[in-house]
């Protein structure tokens, strides 16, 4: 009979409304939305209604349990809210699939939403854990946070029921990242590496074996206490003493940089040779590296260079005997030193002091000696000749003519020194020409050889350096005196119309004024015998 | 020389070996003492219990991986009607369905239960992994996870059985338990209603019931010792 009437109200509205304009239709389809079960001892569901259609809409929930046909509807609408439906204690089977529609009813229909099968065992969202306490506490002087809390009363762990896992988070009060940690099934939980002087915000979750996190707990605020200071001056103390340390290493080093760096790098060695010039040799040619070593003071022109020579003769002496010993003397020094070498190999030179004429000169002055030994005052004669080795020198015929016949008495000597005395000191004149004892003749005579360039005849002859301390022994004079010439650089022709031995006449550039003083003199500093007559051509 | 090395490094690898086996045997060959006998370990309920209950958890674990996979595989909706065609075949088991029911019951029945549970399920799941291996559409993970399964309803059962053995001796339960002992006994006799079953059926049918027996054992170890972790 109601219903009766509801239907003519119904009618009459549409009739009314239709005419008024408005449309009206049958609901909307419902949804569920979640069913959700705190504790696994009871459930919610809640749905979602669609349009209502226009007209007041009713809401009925109805469930089947598993493997049964039986639909119940739901008993509870109100506990949870609108549009949901609360299944009590008796209600509420575990382990039990369930069935799930709602069903949305207007004037003009009812709609039914999809079923949902749910189990209560796989919907469990627990209660936010609950007395949530931070407390901050020391660990050898750093600081750390302890979180303690208790599960949701209205879970029931304490029988096994349910087993439930928590999760903690925290972060700074200013910033936006929080820190996650996991803490299992125990009920606390510490938190260490925290700012000094920072407050932090702490909350706490949980969540059963398999089912949905709950809702974070409120949040709790800590502050954690300053501990910077002791820090800071710790790391003060360090850095200062870092740096003290640092600064040492540096002066040390500094110190001996010197000594580190021979041991680390060690020089290379250079060439030592006196006078050798490491820069020429690696510029230039190796000519000027040898002609700078042969340079400076090689060959010595000191005054020791009677000392280079092996023998020498001595020409004057004051007295016999001395001349004699002093011959003696030299001639073994000179002679042992002649003895060794065999073969002359001074081409183009013909010195006076080459090995052939040492080594006549031995053998003449040994003879001479003998004689001198034998005959005491025996005169000796010289006769500058030329050596039998140098055939390029002149014509063999000329040899003869050539030969002068020097004759050394002690005479000369006498003469020498009566007349000249102070001649004796004047120096530093050598003799410009040498003269090459060729041989010795028959007659215990020194054949010498003029050596110098000057001869016309004489090709290839090199140039014997002229000095102006040698003088040249121009010839002999009937008075046994030794002619010197001075000026060696003129044009040979000149020196060649020099007088011959026993001419006194001189040519003017090619004279000085002979001095016996000078032969003497100059034999006697270098015992060498200049003729420079010998080196002129036969033009006589 | 060389073979000299060769000859030193084969001994020492043999020596090696013979002492880690020799280690692992000798954890293995240490018996669980039944009356505390001297010389052997003897392990307290509580941890028999712990153990017991983490291997249920595992096991849990497995079906629900694998129950997931299946409904990924062939059940794109989760809210299908009439899912579960059939009821499981251990739905003749009384099982109690809520918290009240479950702390009202003896232990010794509970621990009854946990075990025909467990037995019940010893064939039904050695045949799920046949037939997971032989399928095309599941990979070889799928099997593994199976056959593990399978693997541990068998221990499961061992140590919940052990565990029972040390509660008697402690005097917990009855010696009735000891009826258990042989297992068919307690299979109803439409044990074959579960080859009727699909292959999802069974697996929903077992993440339940695993998820069960791990309940089960937690609250009879909060009962019975309630030490740690209750």
């Amino acid at each position: 009979m109601k219903k009766v009437l509801e239907v003519i109200l119904l009618l009459l509205l549409l009739v009314v409304t239709h005419a008024k304009g408005t449309r009206y239709s049958p609901p909307g389809k419902p949804a569920l939305t979640r069913c959700r079960s705190p504790e696994k001892e009871t459930f919610t569901c809640w749905w979602e209604p669609g349009s209502d259609g226009g007209l007041p809409t009713t809401y009925a929930l109805y469930y089947r349990k598993e493997s049964s046909d039986t639909v119940f509807e739901c008993p509870d609408y109100r506990t949870a809210g609108e549009n949901s439906c609360f299944f009590n204690k008796n209600d509420t089977s575990i382990w039990v699939n369930y069935n799930i529609t709602v069903v949305a009813t207007n004037a003009l229909g009812r709609t039914f939403s999809d079923p949902v099968d749910i189990d209560v065992v796989y919907i469990v969202k627990p209660n936010p854990p609950e007395q949530v306490a931070v407390t901050v506490m020391e660990d050898k002087g750093w600081p750390f946070i302890r979180v303690s809390w208790e599960p949701p009363h209205k879970a029931d762990t304490r029988s096994g029921w349910i087993t439930l896992i928590y999760e903690i988070r925290v972060k700074l009060e200013e910033e936006n990242d929080w820190e996650m940690h996991l803490a299992g099934q125990q009920k606390m939980f510490n938190i260490f590496s925290l700012r000094s002087g920072g407050k932090y915000l702490v909350q706490v979750r949980c969540k059963p074996d398999h089912g949905y996190w709950s809702e974070w707990s409120p949040s709790s605020y800590v502050k954690v206490p300053d501990y910077f200071h002791r820090e800071k001056s710790v790391w003060i103390l360090i850095t200062v003493f870092c740096a003290f340390i640092f600064l040492i290493l540096t002066w040390l080093l500094h110190m001996n940089s010197r000594s580190l760096k021979h041991f680390l790098l060690p020089p290379v060695p250079g060439p030592k040779i006196k006078g050798f010039d490491k820069q020429l040799l690696k510029n230039g040619k190796s000519e000027e590296v040898f002609s700078a070593l042969v340079a400076t003071d090689f060959p010595p022109k000191s005054s020791n260079y009677e000392d280079l020579l092996v023998e020498y003769l001595e020409v004057y002496i004051p007295e016999e005997q001395e001349l004699m010993l002093e011959k003696s003397m030299d001639l073994d020094v000179g002679c042992l030193k002649c003895e060794g070498s065999a073969s002359d190999s001074d081409s183009g030179r013909g010195s006076c002091d080459s090995h052939t004429l040492l080594m006549h000169k031995c053998d003449g002055v040994k003879e001479e000696e003998e004689r001198q030994a034998k005959e005491a005052h025996g005169p000796g004669y010289w006769e500058c000749g030329l050596s039998n080795k140098q055939p390029h020198l002149l014509h063999p015929q000329a040899q003869a003519q050539r030969q002068l016949q020097a004759r050394s008495d002690d005479n000369i000597s006498s003469i020498g020194r009566k007349q000249t005395p102070a001649g004796l000191h004047s120096p530093a004149r050598r003799s410009t020409e040498y003269v090459e004892v060729e041989r010795v003749n028959e007659e215990d005579m020194v054949l010498l050889q003029p050596v110098s360039g000057r001869c016309g005849d004489v090709e290839g002859y090199p140039e014997m350096p002229y000095g102006e301390d040698y003088s040249k022994v121009k010839g002999v004079d009937m008075d046994n005196m030794l002619l010197l010439q001075r000026e060696v650089r003129e044009e040979t022709e000149n020196c060649d119309t020099s007088s011959t031995v026993t001419t006194t006449q001189k040519p003017a550039a090619c004279i000085h004024s002979a001095m016996p003083v000078e032969g003497e003199m100059v034999l006697g500093v270098n015992g060498y015998v200049d003729t420079a007559t010998v080196c002129t051509p036969p033009t006589y | 020389s060389w073979s000299l090395f060769f000859l030193v490094s084969v001994v020492w690898v043999v020596l090696v070996c013979l002492l880690f086996c020799s280690r692992l045997l000798s954890v293995g060959a240490a018996p669980i003492c039944t009356n505390a006998q001297a010389g052997c370990h003897a392990l307290s309920l509580a941890n028999l219990f712990d153990r017991v209950i983490q291997h249920s958890a595992r096991m849990h674990g497995i079906s629900n991986d694998l129950h997931s996979e299946f409904e990924q595989y062939f059940l794109p909706s989760k809210n299908q009607i009439g899912r579960v065609s059939r009821n499981c075949h251990t739905s003749t088991i009384f099982t109690p369905n809520g918290k009240e029911n479950a702390q009202r019951m003896a232990r010794q029945e509970l621990t009854e239960v946990i075990l025909k549970l467990l037995v019940a399920w010893r064939d039904p799941l050695w045949h799920f992994h046949q037939s997971i291996a032989h399928h095309h559409d599941f990979n070889n993970f799928s099997a593994n996870k199976a056959l593990e399964m399978s693997d541990m309803v068998h221990e499961l059962r061992k140590g919940v059985e052990k565990v029972a053995e040390k509660m008697q001796m402690m005097g917990i339960i009855s010696n009735s338990v000891s009826s258990l002992a042989s297992p068919e006994a307690l299979l109803p006799s439409d044990s074959a209603e579960w080859r009727l079953m699909k292959d999802y059926d069974l697996l929903y049918c077992f993440r339940r019931d695993s998820n069960k027996v791990q309940n089960y054992l937690k609250i009879l170890k909060c009962r019975i010792v309630p030490e740690h972790g209750c």
